[in-house]
């Protein structure tokens, strides 16, 4: 037999599902906000910018090099490749390695990051949760074993009760995930309400713009380039071309 | 003077709406550019909320265009109010002094920038810029170069680059530019066809073979270009000429101009789509066409004009 359903006053739903909401969103928009206000610009040091080209250009090359007359493609991989004066062998960038403790910018970052973001998730949570207690909001439509109950029953002692019933932290926090793509249609995309994504950022933090080893990518470029081959794309152009009339329709 | 709105009855919406896509194609019609936005922002600036300060910027370059003066240091005193701090702003003063030719008080503003941020490209192209008014193309040249050391993905450096050296007469360096902007772009016809008039410009058979191919490939983007199409049949028709090369290359090159010519031909007839009925005139129209050397040119021209004469090259 089905466990009996529980029947929940309906002034639940309107005084404390749709006002989590509410306050989840605002409070979303308002970090949106805040972030923005205390955004600093990152300066780029010039070494970085022409690294970042070289390498570009290098891909470029290895890519649409069969576009160039084997001389040029030649010329261009003797440059970059060369055994003594390549430019992937003799040019070897200082590193430094950013101590993420002590450079102050990165502090700083790390502290604007966690200020805007986990500070008032858990002040909103615990808030809602010391408001909203004492009762079950609603009911996840799947089966949960047991186990979950005390994470998300807060402050309902009811050994029978069956885990499905949710209190309003869990509501809560379903909907800081939930309201993503809310703040995707109406803050923009890119936008610094999304949790999720400063989250991923935290994690892939270092694969920014330029790798912070510059020398590590040079070296790989070298690698990528030695093995390219030079296969004209023009051998047979000509042919190509006089297969057949040209065309002289306006095609746009 | 009408003004713009009642000339083509067309309400403010629509003349930002054309502005915008000026800008973002970047066309260069400064006279209409400066006729619609004066307009704009002496009637509607109002209405235009965040957007005037881009139509400022655009009119003010578009005013030193036309060298309205006037106009170009109105929309510099609102920029300049708004932004007071501002490299962009920064540049369009030094860009104004350009234009008043007081080069050396717009070197000061351009060192000044870059001073504050070394990696600010616009700043060190102005400098260039001013070289190459200036008449010093040798020093334009040398600081391109340098620029292009620093910032090699830049692709308008390198296409100004390629035509300070055809000016200069330095094919071979021209066209490693070009070969640098057809790597970048390798669907671009332009570029290629560009690359290969400077091949053909250099002469020699190695080069001549090569701006065959390559006008070839031009075609091959892009049927309906006319220069690539000239360009294929007088670079054949060289190689075959010449006395050194062997029978089979001759035979060939002989194959490639003909069919060439004949393309050429069929590109007329194809312009001047006879009436129906009337094979009379038909033939009257496909000799006066001859003879007027009308072309179908293809898609417009990039902004740098080949100035070189496609004649006879050494073989």
């Amino acid at each position: 037999m089905a466990d009996p359903e529980l029947l929940l006053d309906s002034s639940i739903r309107v005084w404390v599902v749709l006002p989590i909401v509410f306050i989840t969103f605002f409070v979303g928009v308002l970090r949106h906000y805040v972030t923005q206000l205390l955004h600093s610009d990152k300066k780029v040091a010039l070494e970085q910018v022409s690294d970042s080209q070289v390498l570009l250009r290098s891909r470029v090359l290895r890519e649409n090099g069969k576009f160039l007359p084997r001389q040029s493609f030649n010329m261009r991989k003797h440059y970059f490749n060369n055994a003594e004066a390549g430019f992937f062998k003799k040019v070897k960038r200082k590193v430094v390695p950013k101590n993420p403790m002590t450079d102050p910018s990165m502090v700083m970052d790390m502290m604007k990051g966690n200020l805007t973001n986990v500070l008032p998730m858990i002040l909103v949570g615990g808030w809602i949760n010391w408001v909203f207690s004492g009762f079950v909001i609603t009911k996840v439509p799947f089966p949960l074993t047991l186990r979950f109950k005390p994470m998300l029953q807060r402050g309902i002692e009811l050994l029978s009760l069956d885990a499905s019933w949710v209190s309003s932290a869990s509501w809560y926090f379903l909907n800081v995930f939930g309201l993503r793509s809310m703040y995707g249609l109406i803050l923009g995309q890119d936008n610094a309400a999304d949790q999720s994504r400063v989250m991923q950022d935290q994690m892939s933090g270092a694969a920014m713009a330029m790798p912070p080893d510059p020398n590590k990518a040079f070296k790989s470029e070298w690698e990528a380039l030695e093995v390219v081959n030079h296969k004209w794309a023009l051998e047979n152009v000509e042919e190509d071309l006089m297969s057949r009339d040209l065309n002289f329709e306006s095609s746009s | 003077m009408a003004s713009v709105s009642e000339l083509y009855d067309v309400g403010w919406e629509e003349m930002r709406d054309k502005l915008r896509k000026w800008r973002e194609d970047n066309s260069r019609n400064s006279e209409q550019i400066v006729d619609v936005g004066e307009e704009l922002i002496s009637d509607h600036a109002s209405k235009l909320g965040d957007d005037v300060w881009i139509i400022y910027e655009q009119v003010m370059i578009a005013a030193l265009d036309c060298s309205r003066d006037d106009l170009a240091l109105t929309c510099l005193q609102e920029l300049r109010k708004q932004f007071p701090d501002s490299h962009r702003v920064k540049r369009l003063t030094g860009m104004r002094l350009e234009a008043l030719e007081r080069y050396d008080e717009a070197n000061k503003h351009y060192d000044a920038i870059l001073e504050d941020d070394p990696t600010n490209t616009a700043a060190r192209k102005r400098k260039i810029s001013i070289l190459k008014a200036q008449g010093k193309n040798g020093e334009a040249i040398r600081e391109l170069n340098e620029y292009l050391e620093q910032f090699v993905g830049d692709q308008e450096a390198w296409h100004e680059l390629s035509e300070l050296y055809i000016n200069e007469h330095d094919y071979g360096k021209a066209a490693f530019c070009l070969e640098e902007l057809m790597m970048t772009n390798p669907h671009n016809h332009l570029y290629c066809e560009q690359y290969a008039e400077v091949k053909y410009t250099q002469g020699g058979l190695e080069n001549l073979e090569l701006s065959r191919k390559y006008f070839s490939q031009a075609l091959r983007l892009n049927n309906r270009n006319m220069r690539a199409l000239f360009g294929l049949y007088m670079s054949a028709s060289h190689i075959a000429a010449s006395p050194k090369v062997s029978a089979k290359v001759k035979k060939d090159n002989i194959k490639y101009a003909a069919w060439a010519a004949n393309q050429i031909n069929r590109a007329y007839k194809v312009s001047h789509k006879p009436r129906p009925s009337d094979t009379g005139t038909h033939i009257a129209t496909v000799k006066e066409s001859a003879n007027t050397n009308c072309c179908i040119l293809g898609r417009g021209r990039p902004s740098t004009n080949v100035g070189f004469s496609i004649a006879d090259a050494d073989m």
